[in-house]
């Protein structure tokens, strides 16, 4: 199979003496800070990630999900705290620690002067891999990411889709231990999106490690086994998505479509019935209840739907808590 | 991938794939391309070589100590090209790349600031040499320049290359917009062109411009060119090579760190 089924080395294990962690962990954070000028663009943030997990960092624009993933891939000063690859402490370590990881950024920053194939070859290279190592595992990633019959073609005649694809493949050249994806679908149409997922599942089922952001719930809910929820600068809260979700929205849910009544009638009976809501555009959306939201005979017309709490309840909550704490 | 990990040292020193990886995307970026660079290490200069030797030189005449005017200007066209093309790769299309992400991607791999600068201003060198090779083969072929002269002259271009690649690289990690950057061209690269004993002496200049011609960087080079070209060196060959030497000394470390200034944040 393509990714990294690489060996444990057992220099990792002499660079920190708390060995068994280390052979466990693949990103740990502590305390981890950010600043530009007078802004915390990334306040005390810690968390870790054990080795094969994907982790993914959610939040607001601004929260800081870029900074912290461009501290981890050495572009860009860690302002204080500590960060450590496979044990390995980023600010000291910072080649050997980029050696193992493969990193696709926010920009794909792809090569617009080379083809296709050229891109893979020349970071392949740049990597570390020989000439024909490096042809050799081109045709691999190009392969599993369906991109073989691109190989010749430069990389402007590529759709969006087909661009991110190759902003991943060539961070799999080196055939890195972890994986940053900064936004891995933003942009993408849906068919492009579920393409990605399944390269990134079928990624995560090599045992490779992957640090990704995203404003995606389902993308979230369908690829991370946990995350964290991010708000300027810092962790609101962290956990797998069904903990999230029974923590911060309940088990059920649901969305009322006011389709003409008076918005006014709808909050006077939601907080009749004691139900924490939030609007959301035209929608009323209803968390918060254990079992199903009981009815609201009062609310004529309006359109009332059903459903499980999800990860997009818990944002809201906590992302709508966050900004409270600023304004206060 | 283990190999990587045990090739990679810390910072400190340079890995030579890093250099070895960029210089090789650059040139194959350039080889892509080579119908328009054929035009750019080729006809332009060719042009300009014929119409200074031929047309200007035929006003001219004899030029005490250098032969005919085509002999004493040959070589400091050959130079002048060469830093245009150094000024060029290091400025132009390095900012190009600056805005294109391509550093930020070169980062991701295990490579330092240290070795994307050594790597830049040695695809400069490069440059600078196809470019001293195409056009000083023209004026071999005229009788302007002795045969023998081209390896004298191609160890000049090296310094050409440094020097104003390490300067390109300045202007291109300062610069805020390709409008800026463009005044590398008419602040810098047009008045060395012109002033540095290129198309004529120093000694013609007025007295107090004289001594800003001697300081300008491409004057050392120019005199080192045309004393490799009549075969004809002496003290002020030392003082042009000290120079140089001074000027890539200085201009790499703070190319670096402009550079880290511009990449890293
Ligand atoms: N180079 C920089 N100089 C100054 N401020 C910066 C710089 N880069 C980021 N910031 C600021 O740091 C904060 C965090 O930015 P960051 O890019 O990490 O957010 P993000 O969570 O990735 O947002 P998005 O979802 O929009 O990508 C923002 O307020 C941003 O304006
Ligand atoms: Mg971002």
């Amino acid at each position: 199979m393509l990714p990294a089924t690489r060996d444990l080395d057992p220099a990792d294990a002499d660079a920190n003496p708390e060995t068994e962690s280390i052979l466990v962990t693949a990103i740990e954070a502590r305390g981890l800070v950010k600043t530009f000028g007078t802004l915390r663009a990334v306040d005390g943030v810690s968390f870790r990630v054990e080795r094969g997990e994907t982790y993914g960092l959610l939040g607001p624009n601004g929260a800081g999900k870029t900074s912290i993933m461009r501290m981890l891939a050495g572009l860009s000063p860690i302002s204080g705290g500590e960060l450590f690859l496979s044990g390995l402490n980023v600010a000291e370590h910072s080649r050997a620690v980029r050696a193992r990881l493969g990193v696709v950024t926010q920009a794909d920053g792809l090569d617009g002067e080379l083809s296709v194939r050229q891109n893979l070859e020349v970071f392949g290279f740049l990597v570390g891999l020989s000439r024909r190592q490096a042809r050799v595992r081109a045709d691999e990633v190009l392969g599993f990411f369906r991109l073989g019959d691109r190989a010749s073609s430069e990389v402007d005649e590529l759709s969006g889709g087909m661009r991110r694809r190759l902003a991943i493949a060539r961070a799999l050249m080196g055939e890195p231990e972890v994986i940053i994806l900064d936004e891995p679908s933003t942009g993408l149409d849906p068919e492009s999106r579920i393409r990605v997922w399944e390269e990134l599942a079928e990624l995560k089922r090599a045992d490779v490690t992957l640090l990704m952001s995203t404003h995606y719930m389902d993308e979230a809910e369908t690829l991370c086994d946990r995350i964290a929820i991010m708000h300027s600068g810092r962790i609101l809260d962290e956990g797998t998505p069904p903990e999230l979700v029974s923590r911060h929205a309940g088990s059920a849910a649901m969305d009322i479509r006011p389709n003409g009544s008076s918005r006014e009638a709808i909050r006077r009976e939601l907080d009749a019935a004691a139900l924490t809501y939030r609007e959301v555009g035209a929608l009323f959306r209803v968390t918060g209840g254990n079992g199903a939201p009981p009815r609201l005979p009062a609310l004529e017309g309006v359109q009332i739907t059903e459903r499980a709490a999800n990860l997009e309840d818990v944002f809201l909550a906590l992302a709508g808590r966050g900004l409270q704490e600023d304004q206060a | 991938m283990t190999t990587a990990t045990a090739l990679v040292p810390e910072t400190g020193f340079i890995r030579w794939r890093s250099v070895h990886a960029i210089w090789w995307r650059h040139l194959l970026a350039l080889s892509r391309v080579w119908q328009v660079a054929l035009t750019w290490f080729v006809i332009e200069p060719a042009v300009v070589l014929l119409a200074v030797a031929l047309g200007i030189g035929q006003l001219v005449g004899e030029m005490e100590g250098f032969g005919t005017y085509a002999m004493f200007v040959a070589p400091g066209i050959v130079i002048g090209t060469a830093m245009f093309h150094a000024i060029f790769e290091c400025s132009w299309s390095t900012f190009e790349r600056i805005g294109q992400s391509y550093y930020e991607t070169a980062l991701t791999a295990p490579v330092t600031i240290h070795e994307i600068v050594f790597a830049e201003l040695l695809f400069a060198v490069t440059r600078a040499l196809i470019s001293t090779v195409a056009v000083a083969g023209f004026a071999i072929a005229f009788g302007w320049i002795p045969l023998s002269a081209l390896p004298g002259l191609m160890l000049v271009s090296v310094g050409v290359g440094t020097v104003f690649g390490g300067i390109g690289l300045l202007f291109a990690a300062l610069s805020p917009s390709m409008h800026a950057l463009s005044l590398v061209f008419t602040l810098v690269a047009t008045p060395l062109y012109f002033f540095s004993g290129t198309f004529f002496p120093i000694s013609v200049l007025p007295d107090w411009l004289q001594p800003v011609a001697w300081i300008a960087p491409l004057t050392p080079l120019v005199e080192l060119a045309r004393g490799m070209a009549l075969a004809d060196l002496g003290w002020v060959h030392v003082y042009c090579g000290l120079y140089v030497l001074g000027l890539t000394a200085l201009l790499y470390p703070l190319a670096v760190r402009l550079m880290r200034r511009r990449l890293m944040k």
